[in-house]
């Protein structure tokens, strides 16, 4: 056999998948770096031909090329619109392995993100000691009084950062936290915790535990859980990915439900299956396990218990791109949110296109994600919604810094706190 | 002569640096468009307005370069294909809609506007740009206005030509002038007309006038499920000759069915042996009765089941399908090869047998899905194009199909265009006199045999074997003579 073009070959993207691309073009105007630079480079046509020459062996792998996949926000819209099938994501976690793995001018930030990656994101511990100064800045007076004051005293990468976070970051939920349980439950389900989210945001894990409760549902944030691996997987870790995977097999045996409320973690928790489909022990319980996985919406959609709550207020959703277009969940949060008294849902235009936010992305690409968060404020600016709803923790923390560019007052909620906050108004007879 | 890095940094004077591209892998992504044609340029260039474009136009004559004109690259003829290589002007910077003006019902868009934001923006008024081809999320209106597009919206309400008023072109020679302009029946010369559907050999369009159409007050959209294309073909012809004019009429086969389901799941019956797409639209009190013939045609010729949309959702989804089809035939195969013949509705039954019987010959699989009521054939052939000799086989299918379609009265090209892939065949349709003066149409704009060569007439020389020079593309360092 002739010897691959690419540096890791158990990872390759596959030639099956690259060639089910017949360029028809369709997809490009759903790419957000397509829609900002109008190349074609930038598109997902575009990435895959890229790739498939490299393939090919009719390009090498240089730095240019890895490039325009870089700049890729892996938000999968494109897949979501291909009449061919073109598993996108999959290509691009693929790719990106080969240029994790691949020789590049900029190793020394790359091997810094892996490093980051793997020893504070997947570390509970170090992950909440490093958030722990963060949150206490983000509700904090000093930076109440400074944004007030608009002096702009913050290198500009650390302010855009600075700007994501929450204005009232919860205490942090962690897993093996107990959790609210206001009334009688019928049934038990798994609350999946996550990395940054139980940090920043526990406030939306006891939110999403109240609705449930109200539904006679009990969650519970299982001990032993971790990370699930998205962001990893998305920097070309794969290997390290598949590791947390089978962590988190390990730690949630049974087959209660998996409630998730982060878009992103359960995009990834849906593939596990694909993730380790060659591994012997694990494919068959990856499998079953990604069967159990549930975004929040779609859970309690699926109930369809009668509406109830109270909440009056001009509501613009925004699709997260891994619950749109990864998971194709659209319906269910707005339905769920147009069955509640007194809220006004509004469509604002690009709602189901890419904020930036994409994980790590914002950090690593900061000018593009600047682009499209200036296109939300601007579309926010517009509609003068009083509150934003979403159901990813990466995409609320990129509407904050939207919010505050577009100058509006709006509030930033997850779905759950949402739905939350209505039923704590009108409580459930 | 010039190099390659000499070319670059003059086109980037007039354009700006970012706005030109020229690396390697940059130009491997500017090779393609819908076909399975290739060439790459020795560079891309993306001007800001009509000033721009043309002063890259005169650069690449005065050079000697050629010139071709690329929209979205949804094109399936080879259009935007840069058959000589040269330089290829894109118009993604070109995508601002100028002007919707709801009185008099017109929209000034620039060339590069994506087909469906257009019908986007005027429904806030009522309004909609009537023509839709199935590409229209990507496709460009400069793109519809050079290929004279067409959709499945057309069979009623007509083409391109019939919903631009007026256009800014740079000419092939590098002028610019309007043609047309903001109202119907211009006196003169209809020079709009010799421009739409000139496939980018006259020049470069720079701004459209496009005339907007009211959206219907009731739209009834019927699926009708039929056994086999010969019944389904013959409903066609019994529908229009029962006198009504449907907004759309759609037929898919069997395999494009099954990849359309596959691909989109938007509800069609994958077991069928095709099924008709049907649209009426007007005032209610009209359309009812309308439908309801209509449905009874269709279940008098065969049809097993004809369904309705129960609402907008459902319609969306019925042509979800549709537009959707031939990108989903990826499903089935890795590559088509589409063509684009016309011939008369009466001829429907016989063609579409003849088709069936070449690809058979060639051991090839064909997907049928067209636009019926036209009598605009879409005949796709799979094949995977790294199989040695397939590509051979299905050119000559091609070939052979085509001749079908003139043979039964037929034309050459409904809305995708001749491009390179079909020129070859206009003297099976064209006399050498009648094709003299295309010709020299083309020399009125100062085409000169560099802009857009290869397309639509037949070529001479340095036309051939397109997709076979790689090496001497990899040998092409920036400070080879290009
Ligand atoms: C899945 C699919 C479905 C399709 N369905 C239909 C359909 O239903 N009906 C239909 O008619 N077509 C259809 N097409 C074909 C194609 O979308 C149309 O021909 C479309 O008009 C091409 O537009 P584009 O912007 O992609 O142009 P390109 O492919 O980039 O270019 C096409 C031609 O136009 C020229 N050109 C582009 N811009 C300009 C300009 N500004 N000035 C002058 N010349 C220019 C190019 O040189 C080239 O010759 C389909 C294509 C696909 C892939
Ligand atoms: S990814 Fe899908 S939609 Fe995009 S060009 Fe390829 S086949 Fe077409
Ligand atoms: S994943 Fe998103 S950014 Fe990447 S190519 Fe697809 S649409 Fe574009």
């Amino acid at each position: 056999m002739a010897s691959s073009p690419w540096p890791l070959p158990a990872d390759a993207p596959s030639a099956a998948d690259l060639s089910r691309c017949v360029h028809c073009g369709l997809c490009i105007n759903a790419c957000p770096t397509f829609a900002v630079t109008g190349l074609e480079a930038e598109s997902p046509r575009g990435r895959i031909a890229l790739a498939r020459a490299v393939d090919e062996g009719v390009i090498p792998l240089t730095a240019a090329v890895q490039s325009h996949w870089d700049l890729c926000l892996q938000c999968r819209a494109c897949e979501a619109v291909c009449p061919s099938g073109v598993a996108y994501g999959r290509i691009i976690e693929h790719v990106k392995a080969q240029v994790a793995a691949a020789p590049a001018k900029d190793a020394a930030p790359r091997r810094l993100r892996r490093f980051l990656l793997r020893n504070v994101v997947a570390r509970p511990r170090v992950l909440a000691a490093v958030v722990a100064p963060a949150r206490w800045w983000a509700g904090s007076l000093p930076r109440r009084a400074l944004r007030k004051s608009g002096a702009k005293w913050l290198p500009s990468r650390l302010a855009a950062m600075e700007a994501q976070l929450p204005r009232h970051p919860g205490r942090p939920l962690r897993a093996g936290d107990s959790l609210p349980v206001p009334g009688e439950a019928s049934t038990e389900a798994v609350l999946f915790t996550g990395c940054v989210m139980g940090e920043l945001f526990g406030g939306v894990h006891r939110a999403t535990a109240s609705v449930l409760a109200r539904r006679g549902v009990r969650a519970i944030a299982v001990e032993g859980q971790g990370c699930c691996g998205a962001l990893h997987a998305h920097d070309g870790d794969l290997a390290f990915a598949r590791d947390l995977a089978r962590r988190n097999i390990d730690a949630l045996p049974g087959d209660d439900p998996i409630i998730v409320n982060s878009a992103g973690c359960g995009a990834a928790m849906k593939e596990y299956g694909q993730l380790l489909h060659a591994d012997p022990r694990y494919a068959d319980r990856a499998a079953a396990f990604a069967a159990r996985v549930r975004d929040f919406s779609e859970f309690v959609a699926a109930l369809d218990t009668p509406a109830a709550g109270h909440f009056p207020a001009r509501v613009a959703y925004q699709d997260a791109c891994h619950l749109a277009h990864a998971q194709r969940i659209r319906e269910q949060p707005r339905a769920l949110l147009r069955a509640i008294a007194g809220c006004d849902l509004v469509e604002t235009p690009g709602a189901d296109l890419c904020c930036g936010a994409a994980g790590i992305y914002s950090l690593v690409e900061p000018g593009m994600s600047a682009a499209l968060r200036t296109r939300k404020a601007d579309a926010f600016r517009d509609s003068a919604p009083d509150v934003i709803v979403t159901a990813n923790p990466g995409c609320q923390m990129q509407y904050e810094a939207a919010v505050r560019e577009a100058g509006i007052d709006a509030r930033v909620m997850h779905l759950a706190e949402a739905l939350d906050e209505a039923e704590r108004r009108a409580p459930r007879a | 002569m010039t190099t390659r890095r000499e070319l670059v940094a003059r086109l980037a004077a007039i354009c700006g640096a970012p706005n030109v591209v020229w690396r390697r892998e940059d130009l491997l992504v500017y090779e393609y468009d819908g076909t399975i044609e290739r060439k790459q340029p020795y560079a891309v260039v993306f001007p800001a307005d009509a000033s721009e474009t043309a002063a890259v136009v005169r650069l690449c004559n005065e050079l000697g370069m050629p010139v071709t004109p690329r929209g979205a690259g949804t094109g399936l003829s080879g259009g935007s294909v840069p058959t000589r290589r040269g330089v290829v002007i894109g118009t993604s910077r070109m995508r601002r809609i100028l002007e919707i003006d709801p009185a008099n019902r017109i929209a000034v868009v620039e060339p590069g506007l994506p087909n469906i934001q257009l019908s986007e923006a005027a429904a806030a008024h009522g309004l909609f740009y009537a023509p839709d081809p199935s590409s229209q999320k990507a496709c460009t209106i400069g793109g519809n206005v050079a290929e004279n597009a067409g959709g499945p919206h057309c069979l009623a309400l007509g083409v391109t030509q019939n919903h631009v008023l007026g256009l800014e072109v740079v000419t092939a020679g590098g002028d610019i002038t309007w043609l047309g302009g903001r109202v119907p029946d211009a006196f003169g010369y209809d020079l709009r007309g010799a421009f739409i559907g000139s496939e980018g050999t006259l020049g470069i369009v720079t701004k459209v006038v496009c005339r907007l159409v009211p959206l219907p007050a009731s739209v009834v959209t019927l699926l009708a499920i039929f056994d086999t294309v010969q019944e389904a073909s013959a409903t066609v012809s019994a529908i229009i000759a029962a006198g009504m004019i449907p907004a759309a009429m759609e037929m898919m086969d069997r395999l494009t069915l099954q990849a359309a389901e596959a691909g989109l799941r938007c509800g069609y019956p994958a077991d069928a042996g095709a099924v008709l797409l049907l649209e009426l639209d007007g005032l209610p009190e009209v359309v009812g009765p309308q439908a309801a013939s209509a449905r009874a045609e269709c279940l008098e010729r065969g049809a097993t089941e004809v369904r309705e949309a129960r609402s907008a959702g459902e319609r969306e989804l019925l042509w979800k399908g549709r537009k959707g089809a031939i990108g989903a035939l990826g499903w089935i195969a890795p590559n088509y090869y589409i063509l684009d013949g016309v011939v008369p509705r009466s001829k429907l039954v016989d063609v579409m047998a003849s088709v069936s019987a070449i690809s058979d010959a060639h051991g090839l699989q064909c997907a049928n899905v067209f636009h019926a009521g036209d009598g605009n054939l879409h005949p796709l052939i799979l094949f995977d194009e790294r199989v040695p000799g397939a590509k051979d086989r299905v050119l000559a299918a091609g070939a052979e199909i085509m001749r079908a379609c003139v043979e039964a009265g037929g034309s050459l090209s409904g809305e995708h265009g001749i491009g390179y892939e079909k020129q070859r065949f206009m003297p099976w349709l064209y006399s050498e006199t009648d094709l003299e003066h295309m010709g020299r149409i083309r020399a009125v704009f100062g085409n000169e045999g560099d802009f857009n060569p290869c397309k639509l007439l037949p070529a001479g020389t340095g036309c051939g074997e397109m997709a076979h020079q790689e090496q001497a593309l990899r040998a092409a360092g920036p400070d080879a003579y290009v």
